[in-house]
């Protein structure tokens, strides 16, 4: 955007608006349809801020984004898939790039050529210090003989 | 490397003289050997309860038994070591695994394997270890007994501890538990702060409870940033004022990271203050860090930002600004991202902040009228964003993180320990519900108040500009009636005696019904059915019992006023984990 031309908008209520003092950044800001309120009548475990959603029986039902399947409902994790089958997008530290799929990057010729590079000698260095208490298994049948677990 | 450092290293200030501290770094053996597992960055649908997931998620064991194979594949050395059960977690960053080897005496022993995503840095994971092995296994916080490599892939082998699900047992919890909870969280919290560890993402699910044992560990050091004078060694180089890791606003958590203030100087500097040069960078960015590599210290630099990278890469400027009549807000960063401040080439010339602020070509003043005012322009929205840490989960990050303040402490830890004991004093959680950060500071003025909140932000530098001023909540009256509660009684004492036969002392403070709200504790003990409702007679509201009210109906008023200051909206007036410790809430705590 050029400042040549000032543009301005007004914002609409309800909203916050963030920024620094100085100026020196851009602002941030949120302009929601509603403030929030607590909401007392959601039954308990349920946030105050929980969104209740009519469902198409009519009845309230708690809008849950963060539904625990460990709970009492028992419900299936609609959103679940298994890693394999999803793309896990990201960022590589190690490449210093972006990814759109997990694997993919970490097939790749350059993040390969880092994963068996000497950077890892930080981790190795700590790695050396650690002494290890367990036994190495033999089909299962634990030796009774002490081995070091380093590769 | 580490072992040189260790000798070497001089206290801050701030060390506790009661605290005797190792010089010595690998106390490994001397961990304690309680079992513990770690759960990092599971949202919380994820199942942590190890014993009973497998059964619960019979449609994903073909996934788990496909990643179990693809770890021993990746690892092979693990095969030798362990027998792995099956997968108790999955976060942005890891897995975690449960797994059975053998020690001396062919004792079986369990442990939880972290898998680590394989693009981290090594020196992130380096810091990570290090976290667990300066600060872990004792005062609540999880320790490390070993650690395989292969190539990128990393495995943390840490001891198991089967632990609760905080939604599960929220409901169930005696308020004497949940003193005892907050009593343990805060002794964790005061260990890592010791050593100048930020942990970033304290919260229920990285703080594993085991209620049977009475037994706790504070966990996940993944998103952790050193404070400047941190122990941890590897710390100092992860980075200041950069993105580190985040992922987009669903179920993992975000992630991000940056520097950290000083705890000792709570006061926080401006950010153009704290501009200097990093004075590791050089060495840092070569491939090989060499042992017994110390930093040279800014003697008059107490809060150093270790920016790394160029600003440029990092404070984003705006795309070309379209004037709509509905101005949507602008996406802030909201791909994954996770750099740290690692460097592929040495670098010659060392940044001393200079022309940092004409970045990107921005003109450096570019004022307009809209400075806390309800508007926004093409000049404002031109300036580039401002990157600070925001690592963590939005629920739990403290309004200085919310508004991107870049100096940020350990403070951000007690909000969040605030958060998880508003929650237990409430029965509520998550407590928050915001998918973004500014409604996750909206939520907070709902019960911190809209004045208040503004106030404590100019304090850390920044405006903050609400279309509606909303009053700050009573703490007491607001947990109570969250609790499903409306009878109080004040101990004025501001202690806790547990004992069933004490006389109530005469309610106070609570503008109600006084007299039916006596009459209701009178009768407390007799009360056999939850959730009862009875007429309070002359009040509207109802009086709800439980069987036995597991000393919720006695909280006392130092339990609300140790709640007000972990949820102290300035940072730099927060209490600290160890002040916290010797409020009057815990007298009388079993140590």
């Amino acid at each position: 955007g050029s400042a040549d031309q000032k543009v301005k908008s007004k914002l609409k209520n309800p909203f916050l608006k963030v920024e620094d003092r100085r100026c020196r950044y851009r602002p941030f800001y949120l302009q929601l349809s509603s403030f929030p309120v607590v909401n007392y009548s959601i039954p308990r475990p349920c946030s105050p801020f929980d969104v209740e959603k009519k469902n198409a029986h009519g009845q309230k039902q708690i809008h849950n984004k963060q539904r625990n399947p460990t709970n009492s409902d028992r419900e299936k994790r609609p959103n679940h898939v298994p890693p394999k089958h999803k793309r896990r997008k990201g960022y590589c530290e190690c490449c210093m790039k972006k990814y759109d799929d997990l694997h993919a990057h970490v097939e790749s010729e350059q993040h390969q050529a880092f994963a068996k590079s000497s950077q890892y000698q930080v981790v190795d260095d700590i790695i050396s210090k650690f002494s290890c208490d367990f036994l190495e298994l033999r089909e299962n049948t634990p030796k009774v003989k002490r081995r070091k677990c380093n590769v | 490397m580490l072992s040189k450092c260790w000798g070497q290293w001089t206290w801050p200030v701030n060390i506790m003289k009661d605290h005797r501290l190792e010089t010595t770094l690998y106390k490994i053996k001397q961990l304690n050997a309680r079992l513990v597992m770690e759960a990092i960055h599971l949202d919380e649908q994820s199942p942590l309860n190890a014993g009973n997931s497998f059964k619960k998620h019979e449609s994903n064991k073909k996934g788990a038994l496909t990643d179990i194979e693809k770890l021993y594949q990746a690892v092979p050395q693990l095969a030798n070591v362990f027998r792995i059960k099956g997968k108790i977690g999955e976060g942005t960053f890891s897995s975690v695994y449960l797994a059975i080897g053998h020690v001396r005496g062919g004792r079986e022993e369990k442990v939880a394997l972290k898998h680590l995503i394989p693009t981290s840095h090594p020196i992130r994971i380096a810091a990570e270890l290090q976290c667990l092995i300066i600060a872990g296994g004792q005062d609540n916080v999880m320790g490390v007994k070993y650690c395989f490599r292969k190539n990128d892939h990393v495995v943390i082998v840490m001891p198991y501890l089967e632990h609760e699900s905080f939604s599960d047992i929220l409901d169930s919890l005696s308020f004497e538990e949940a003193r005892n909870y907050m009593f343990n969280l805060l002794k964790a919290l005061k260990r890592i702060h010791h050593f100048g560890i930020v942990h970033r993402d304290v919260k229920p699910s990285n703080f594993l409870y085991n209620r049977q044992l009475q037994q706790f560990a504070l966990v996940d050091f993944g998103l952790a940033q050193g404070t400047p004078e941190t122990k941890v060694e590897l710390l100092k180089v992860i980075p200041s004022e950069t993105q580190q890791r985040s992922s987009a606003y669903n179920r993992p958590p975000l992630t991000v990271g940056s520097q950290v203030t000083s705890p000792t100087s709570r006061q926080l500097v401006h950010q153009s203050a704290t501009k200097t040069a990093n004075k590791r960078l050089s060495s840092i960015s070569q491939t090989q860090i060499k042992q017994g590599h110390k930093r040279k210290e800014d003697a008059d630099c107490h809060s150093v930002q270790r920016s790394v990278f160029g600003e440029k890469n990092f404070n984003v400027r705006s795309s070309a600004f379209q004037a709509r009549s509905t101005v949507k807000q602008p996406r802030i960063m909201d791909i994954p991202v996770r750099k740290l401040s690692v460097k592929k080439k040495a670098i010659s010339v060392v940044n001393n902040g200079l022309g940092k602020k004409a970045a990107s070509g921005t003109p450096a003043h570019l004022t307009c009228d809209c400075y806390a005012k309800d508007s926004i322009c093409s000049i404002c929205l031109s300036r580039r964003q401002q990157i600070a840490p925001r690592a963590g989960t939005p629920g739990f990050r403290a309004p200085e993180v919310l508004t991107k303040c870049p100096n940020q402490t350990t403070a951000i830890d007690m909000w969040s320990a605030g958060i998880i004991f508003l929650s237990l004093l409430s029965g509520r959680y998550p407590f928050y519900k915001a998918s973004d950060d500014l409604t996750a500071l909206a939520q907070i003025m709902t019960i911190r108040g809209s004045r208040e909140t503004i106030q404590a932000a100019k304090t850390f530098g920044k405006s903050i500009l609400c279309s509606k001023e909303i009053p700050a909540q009573d703490l007491k009256k607001l947990c109570e009636r969250l609790r499903g509660k409306t009878t109080s009684f004040d101990n004025s004492a501001g202690d806790v005696q547990m004992n069933p036969s004490q006389e109530f002392a005469l309610p106070i403070g609570i503008g109600n019904a006084s007299d039916s709200a006596l009459q209701a504790s009178k009768k407390y003990t007799q009360y056999q059915k939850q959730s009862t409702h009875e007429d309070g007679g002359k009040e509207k509201k109802t009086i709800q019992k439980l069987p036995e009210s597991k000393g919720w109906d006695r909280v006392p008023n130092s339990a609300y006023d140790l709640l007000d200051k972990l949820l102290d909206l300035s940072p730099a007036t927060r209490i600290t984990a160890k002040d916290a410790l010797l409020h009057p809430f815990f007298r009388n705590v079993k140590q």
